[in-house]
């Protein structure tokens, strides 16, 4: 009788309990699932299809989407730049206030995202102690610009990049490193041919995240930049300004497009012919 | 010529340490270092290949210092548990990677026609059939292989392996060790084998090295460390049995007696002064016992007692039978010699040992 559960679509990977316990926690599990699922699904049901064609050909709407990509992409790929070499770092030295730099890390995830805007605006704005003398020296100005947004996308989300490269990084076998040097390759070759490659899918996961963080960010871009306008902020104006139907469609045109990459980066990821096999 | 050399090698690394350690070791011969966990033995390997730069002493390879150089310009081979074969290439990108700028440089003796090829290489191994597969699928002895022939095309001087049979059962372990014997035996490079299995240690080693707390404790061959350990933790460790507190009598001839418990042995006369407290070693094996019919064989007189079976433990083909009587002896038997003898708890037994099969360490 245990048996036809290990046979069956069910399998248990822990055969010490009984299924009435497994019962038990699916139904608490489900209704979780249910209150992810229900309310994306409503809304996904909601605008017709040709209130859809009609949001998309809002130049608004579309530029909105399009920069909320382009920002997010930039801000995941200028986050790994920074963020791979000292997730690096912290996966394998120990030194003294390893834990306070790995507490700097996280600490986005604690700020509110409006508090974290206020604070990027003080750096990074007209006046702040970067933004102003940059913009005289560089030409480079944070306030109503792709660079605003993505500072603002890259402050909240790097965080998801950094943890997931270490452990990516943590879970390379040091034992590999140390045979690659012995058949020859120097420290630099060891890196690029053996630990990067094996970490490749911490550090793409914490980039698919990063990504997935940008594109959702609201507070801190609409305090920092508001101008132009990414799609949240488009959503939250129609809402606000127009009504609740524009505003619908143009969120279920977002959420489509996340999605949509969402499942196709997943996808790449997965594929066995770009994952190493153990 | 000595071709491998390590000379006074110290270093303290954290719990870790080494003193003094001393190896000198000639081309195809393979040194067994063993000891238990803790013993410095992996740090040991380590320092060789250069992840560890040694407080004192040098390390010659060839005749080359290579005590300041970096693990990639010291040409020695690192095999480690489950072999660490890169994962995410596949065999032949595993053998190529270790092409490096020494790879075509000559070789003398069966290594010469494979320089710098890795279709050669793979062959030479036999698994040219798994070049393009990821080692993820292989089997042990597969991956062992494929490690060696990776190891080869970077053109080594020195083999050093960090208990590659730990993760294995018994059986694949046996199989890999045959396998790996006849292979090192072919590619006559000096090999330093480190590991806590004392069969590891008897099947491989030309010499063996005993390591504890970073001290060597014994050097010799795997019979001298067998038959004749230097001290009771290597006697232990290498699987003695029975180690016996004693004293030793006058000598007589070429006897020397020993009071163990509360009967004396006839042992071989070592130079120890009479009087003095001794370990005696006997394996269990070196402990014979007798039924009726062989009770009259004269060959089997010397230390001769009778004792009663306290304990019998099957263990498959072999039996411990655990002795009581003048001493306490652990005695090691074939199952069918146990069915012919129809022994069982409470018998009384004859029992001989002899004089050459007690080996005396000083206390």
């Amino acid at each position: 009788m245990a048996n036809r559960a290990q046979h069956g679509w069910w399998r248990s990977a822990a055969p010490s309990h009984p299924t009435t316990v497994f019962l038990l926690l699916w139904l608490l599990g489900s209704l979780l699932l249910a209150f992810v699922l229900i309310p994306l699904l409503v809304l996904a049901g909601t605008p017709s299809l040709s209130g859809l064609i009609d949001a998309a050909r809002m130049p608004d709407v579309r530029d909105s989407i399009l920069l909320s990509l382009e920002a997010a992409c930039l801000s995941a790929i200028l986050t790994a730049l920074f963020g791979v070499p000292l997730a690096y770092v912290l996966a394998r030295t120990r030194f003294v206030g390893r834990g306070i730099i790995s507490a700097i890390v996280d600490l986005p995830l604690a700020v509110p995202h409006t508090v974290a805007g206020i604070a990027l605006l003080m750096v990074f704005g007209r006046q702040g102690i970067l933004g102003e003398p940059l913009q005289a020296l560089a030409g480079l100005k944070f306030w109503g610009t792709l660079a605003g947004v993505v500072v603002a996308m890259m402050f909240v989300s790097a965080p998801y990049t950094v943890n997931a490269a270490r452990v990516g990084f943590e879970g390379v076998d040091l034992q590999l490193e140390k045979i690659a040097r012995t058949l020859g390759l120097g420290p630099w070759r060891t890196f690029w041919k053996i630990t990067l490659p094996l970490a490749r899918r911490g550090i793409f996961t914490g980039m698919m995240l990063t990504f997935a963080r940008s594109i959702s960010e609201f507070g801190a871009v609409v305090i920092l930049v508001y101008y132009p306008k990414t799609a949240p902020v488009e959503i939250y104006e129609l809402f606000l300004r127009v009504n609740l139907q524009q505003a619908v469609a143009a969120a279920v045109l977002l959420l489509a497009v996340s999605l949509g990459l969402f499942v196709l980066l997943r996808f790449v990821a997965h594929n066995p012919d770009l994952r190493e096999s153990r | 010529m000595t071709n491998i050399a390590i000379e006074g090698l110290s270093l303290s690394l954290g719990t870790f340490a080494l003193d003094n350690v001393e190896v000198a070791l000639d081309g195809g011969q393979i040194l067994v270092v063993l000891g238990p966990n803790g013993s410095g033995k992996s740090v040991l390997l380590e320092t060789i290949a250069g992840f560890h730069r040694p407080d004192a002493g040098r390390i010659l390879i060839r005749g080359i210092d290579v005590t300041r150089l970096p693990p990639e310009r010291r040409r020695v081979a690192f095999v480690v548990q489950n072999f660490g074969l890169f994962p995410h290439l596949t065999v032949e990108q595993n053998v190529r990677l270790a092409l490096g700028p020494h790879a075509k440089d000559k070789r003398s003796g069966v290594l010469s026609p494979l320089a710098g090829d890795a279709a050669a290489l793979l062959s030479y191994f036999g698994v040219s059939h798994l070049a393009a597969r990821t080692p993820g699928r292989l089997s042990p002895g597969e991956k062992q292989r494929v490690a060696l022939a990776r190891a080869l095309a970077a053109n080594p001087d020195l083999f050093l392996f960090d208990e590659p049979f730990s993760a294995l059962d018994s059986q694949t372990r046996e199989q890999l060790r045959d396998d790996l014997l006849s292979l090192l035996r072919r590619i006559c490079l000096p090999a330093i084998f480190v590991t806590h299995d004392h069969t590891d240690a008897l099947t491989l080693a030309d010499r063996v090295l005993v390591l504890r707390h970073g001290k060597t404790v014994q050097v010799g061959t795997a019979d001298d460390v067998y038959r004749r350990p230097s001290d009771a933790f290597v006697a232990r460790f290498s699987g003695v049995e029975n180690i016996l507190t004693g004293r030793t009598g006058a000598a007589q001839g070429n006897r020397l007696p020993v009071a163990v418990g509360d009967i004396v042995l006839q042992a071989v006369k070592p130079s120890s002064p009479p009087g003095a407290e001794v370990q005696v070693c006997i394996r269990a094996e070196e402990v014979r016992l007798h039924d009726a019919r062989s009770a009259q064989d004269s060959e089997w007189r010397e230390n001769r007692f009778t004792a009663s079976v306290a304990n019998i433990r099957r263990m498959g083909a072999v039996v411990r039978v655990e002795l009581e009587g003048p001493c306490r002896l652990a005695c090691c038997l074939l199952t069918p010699q146990l069915q012919e003898m129809r022994l069982e708890r409470g018998s009384s037994v004859e029992v001989s040992i002899a004089a050459e099969a007690l080996h005396l360490i000083p206390a």
